[in-house]
C-alpha cells in the first residue's frame, strides 16, 4: 500500500453512503430509481475503466459479465434458494472465473483483435441467455424475486437504494485501495508501456489477466445490484447499446480516474432524462447525441472531462507550488512520445 | 432431396458470403492503411443503402445515377470523418498511450451518429426494400435456383477484390497506402503525403461500403439497424486474416456457406451465433487467419 487514502475520497464515499440512506426519506420514487441506476452504472463503469483506463486493454466482454451477474444472482435465488449475500458474491465469482477462462487466451491478442474477440464473446453470451430458455427464460425474460438481504427485503426502489449505495461504497473503497496497491501500479505501468513494464520485472501477462478478472468481478457485482431494484431481466438489456453507453460514460468522464468516471456516469446517465424533459421530442435524437458526444470527447478531451477540470485546477495560481514539477513531467512525456 | 437442399444451401451461402466479403473488403482497406478497425463500417453500408433509396424513390433518379450519387456521398462522409475526427486525434501527441483505442472509440461514435441521423429522417420509419440492380426471373443451374441479383453480387465482389488487389500491389498510390500503414514516419520521410493517404483510404473504404449497401439492401429489409452486418464482415475478414484482400473473399464465402450448413444441419437458431463463434475460434487458435501475415509484435 502506498500511503493512506486521501481525505476527499473518504468524504466522497461517506457522502454516497449517506445519500443512500437519506434520499429514500425525502425524494420521489422516480428519482430513487434513477439513483439506483446511476449507482449500478458507476460500478459497471469503474470495472470497465479498470481494463480500459488502468490496464490499457480494449475489451468489450464487459456486458457479458454483467449478464452473468444478473442471471447468476437471480437464478441462484430462484433455483437454489440462495440468499442475496451468498448468491451475489457467487455470481460475481462466476463472472470472474469465466473472465479468467476468456482472459488466458485473449490477452495474447493485440488491441484490436482483443476488442473483436471479446466483442464476439459478448454476443455469444447474449445468444446463450436468449437460447437456453429452459434455464434463463429465453427472450421472454426472467422475473427476479425481491432479494432478501440479511432479513431486509428489497425489490422496490426506496428499499433497494441503501443496499445499492452500500455496495457501491464497498466497491469504491476496494478500487481506491487497489489503485494504491502494487497491482494497481503494475496496471498503470503496463498501460503506459508494456515493454518498459516487462523490463522492470512486472509479469505483464499475469497482470493483464488479473485486470481482466477483476473487471469481470466488478461487472458481476453490478449485475447483482441490478437484481436489487429491477424485477425483470431479458437478454435485450445485454446488447451492444448498453456496452456503448458504459463506454461513453468512461470515455467522456475520464478514463483512468475514479472521480472522472463517476462524473461521466452522472452526466451520460442523466442525458436521456434531460432529452425527455426538453421540448419537441428530442429523445429520438438520443443515439445521435451519444455518437456525437463520443466522437467529440475523444477528439477534444483525451483524458475526459476530468482531465479538463484537472488542467484548469492546475493552471490556477494557488497550485503554483506544484506547477514546476507537473510541467516538467509533462514536457518529459511529450518528448518521450515524439520521434 | 437432401443433397439438393445442401447444394442450394451452399450456393446461396456463396452469394451471402460475397456480400459479407464486400463489406469485409471495406474494413480491410482501412485496417491495411491506418491500423484502425472501423466499427462504423456497418453504418456506412446502411447509409449507402438509404442514400440510394432516397435518390430512387424521392428524387426518382435512374438506378445508375443513384449508385454514383450514393458512392460519392458516402465517400465524402468517410473522408470527412477521417479528416475532421481521426486526424485531430492522431495529430495530437498526448500522454503515453497514443494508441488505437481513441480512434476505435471514435468509429464506434460515428456508427451511433449515423444510425441516429438516419433514424430521425422521417422517411425511414416504415420498413422498405430497395429494388434490385438486375431484376428478372430467377435462373436455374441444374436444380439450384439463384436470383439474377445474386449473380450481380458475386460478380461485383470479385471485380472489386481483383481491382483492389491490383491497386495495392502495382500502383504507386496503393503502395503508398501500404507504406503509410507499415510505418507512417518513414513513409512521410520519403515524401508520401500520409494524411492525404489516410483520408483516401477512408474514402475508398466508405465508397465500397456504399456499393455493398446498394447490393445488399434488396436482399434484406432496410432498417437503421442493418449495420449489424458488420459483425459478419468482421468474421469474414478475421477468417481471411484481416490484411489479405483475397482472404476476405474466401473468408466471406466460407462463413456464408458454414452459416447455411449450420442452419440446415444443426438448427436455425444457431445461425445467429455462428459468426461470433467463428471469430473467437479463429482468433484464439490461428489469429493470423487463413491468408494473413503473421502477427508481428507492435513496433515501439
Amino acid at each position: 500500500m502506498y500511503g493512506p487514502l486521501a481525505r476527499r475520497s473518504l468524504i466522497l464515499v461517506a457522502a454516497i453512503l449517506a445519500a443512500g440512506f437519506v434520499l429514500p426519506l425525502c425524494v420521489p420514487v422516480y428519482f430513487l430509481y434513477l439513483a439506483n441506476v446511476l449507482m449500478m452504472y458507476a460500478v459497471l463503469a469503474i470495472g470497465l475503466d479498470l481494463l480500459l483506463g488502468w490496464s490499457g486493454q480494449f475489451a468489450f466482454a464487459h456486458i457479458a459479465f454483467f449478464g452473468i451477474g444478473i442471471y447468476g444472482t437471480a437464478l441462484f435465488d430462484l433455483r437454489l434458494g440462495l440468499p442475496f449475500v451468498i448468491g451475489m458474491p457467487l455470481a460475481a465469482a462466476l463472472a470472474g472465473l469465466i473472465g479468467w477462462i476468456i482472459a488466458i487466451p485473449s490477452t495474447r491478442l493485440r488491441t484490436v483483435y482483443l476488442a473483436l474477440a471479446t466483442y464476439a464473446f459478448a454476443e455469444c453470451a447474449q445468444w446463450a441467455f436468449r437460447t437456453f430458455d429452459r434455464i434463463t427464460g429465453g427472450p421472454d425474460g426472467l422475473r427476479i424475486r425481491p432479494a432478501n438481504v440479511l432479513g431486509y427485503a428489497t425489490g422496490t426502489d426506496p428499499a433497494a437504494l441503501p443496499v445499492v449505495a452500500a455496495i457501491l461504497c464497498l466497491m469504491l473503497l476496494a478500487t481506491l485501495y487497489l489503485m494504491r496497491s502494487r497491482l494497481g501500479r503494475h496496471f498503470a505501468a503496463i498501460r503506459d508501456s508494456e515493454h518498459v513494464a516487462a523490463a522492470c520485472g512486472i509479469a505483464v501477462k499475469r497482470t493483464k489477466i488479473a485486470g481482466f478478472v477483476l473487471s469481470a468481478i466488478y461487472a458481476g457485482v453490478a449485475g447483482g445490484m441490478y437484481t436489487l431494484y429491477e424485477s425483470f431481466v431479458n437478454p435485450d438489456v445485454l446488447g451492444v447499446a448498453q456496452l456503448v453507453l458504459v463506454l461513453t460514460m468512461v470515455v467522456v468522464g475520464g478514463p483512468g480516474s475514479i472521480l472522472g468516471v463517476l462524473l461521466g456516469v452522472v452526466l451520460i446517465g442523466l442525458l436521456p432524462e434531460v432529452l425527455r424533459a426538453a421540448p419537441r421530442g428530442l429523445l429520438v435524437w438520443q443515439e445521435f447525441f451519444y455518437g456525437a458526444i463520443l466522437v467529440l470527447a475523444v477528439m477534444f478531451m483525451p483524458r475526459g472531462l476530468w482531465g479538463v477540470i484537472e488542467e484548469r485546477l492546475r493552471a490556477r495560481p494557488t497550485a503554483s507550488r506544484r506547477a514546476p514539477s507537473s510541467t516538467s513531467s509533462a514536457s518529459l512525456r511529450s518528448e518521450a512520445t515524439q520521434p | 432431396m437432401s443433397s439438393l437442399l445442401l447444394m442450394q444451401a451452399v450456393a446461396s451461402g456463396i452469394v451471402t458470403g460475397c456480400v459479407y466479403a464486400l463489406v469485409a473488403l471495406s474494413l480491410v482497406i482501412i485496417y491495411k492503411s491506418t491500423d484502425v478497425v472501423n466499427f462504423a463500417g456497418g453504418e456506412l453500408v446502411m447509409l449507402g443503402a438509404y442514400v440510394g433509396l432516397l435518390a430512387l424513390t424521392f428524387f426518382t433518379l435512374p438506378y445508375v445515377t443513384m449508385i454514383g450519387l450514393s458512392v460519392v456521398i458516402v465517400f465524402a462522409v468517410g473522408a470527412l470523418f477521417e479528416r475532421v475526427a481521426l486526424n485531430t486525434i492522431t495529430g495530437r501527441r498526448y500522454a503515453a498511450h497514443a494508441d488505437l483505442v481513441p480512434l476505435v472509440v471514435a468509429t464506434v461514435g460515428l456508427g451511433y451518429l449515423l444510425k441516429g441521423i438516419v433514424r430521425v429522417v422521417p422517411y425511414t420509419e416504415e420498413v422498405r426494400r430497395l429494388p434490385p440492380l438486375i431484376a428478372g426471373p430467377p435462373l436455374f443451374f441444374g436444380d439450384v435456383i439463384l436470383q439474377r441479383q445474386d449473380l450481380a453480387i458475386v460478380a461485383v465482389t470479385i471485380v472489386v477484390m481483383l481491382a483492389l488487389t491490383l491497386f495495392f500491389t502495382f500502383t504507386r498510390a496503393g503502395k503508398a497506402l501500404r507504406a503509410t500503414s507499415q510505418n507512417p514516419r518513414a513513409a512521410a520521410l520519403i515524401g508520401i503525403p500520409v494524411r492525404r493517404m489516410r483520408m483516401a483510404a477512408w474514402g475508398l473504404s466508405s465508397a465500397i461500403a456504399a456499393l455493398a449497401g446498394i447490393l445488399l439492401a434488396p436482399k434484406l429489409l432496410m432498417t437503421p439497424d442493418m449495420g449489424t452486418v458488420v459483425m459478419l464482415a468482421f468474421a469474414a475478414a478475421i477468417i481471411g486474416g484481416f490484411t489479405s484482400l483475397p482472404g476476405c473473399v474466401i473468408g466471406g464465402i466460407v462463413l456464408g456457406v458454414v452459416q447455411n450448413l449450420v442452419g440446415v444441419l444443426l438448427s436455425p437458431q444457431a445461425i445467429a451465433v455462428t459468426p461470433f463463434f467463428v471469430i473467437m475460434v479463429v482468433l484464439l487458435l490461428r489469429p493470423q487467419g487463413l491468408l494473413g501475415e503473421a502477427l508481428a509484435p507492435k513496433k515501439v
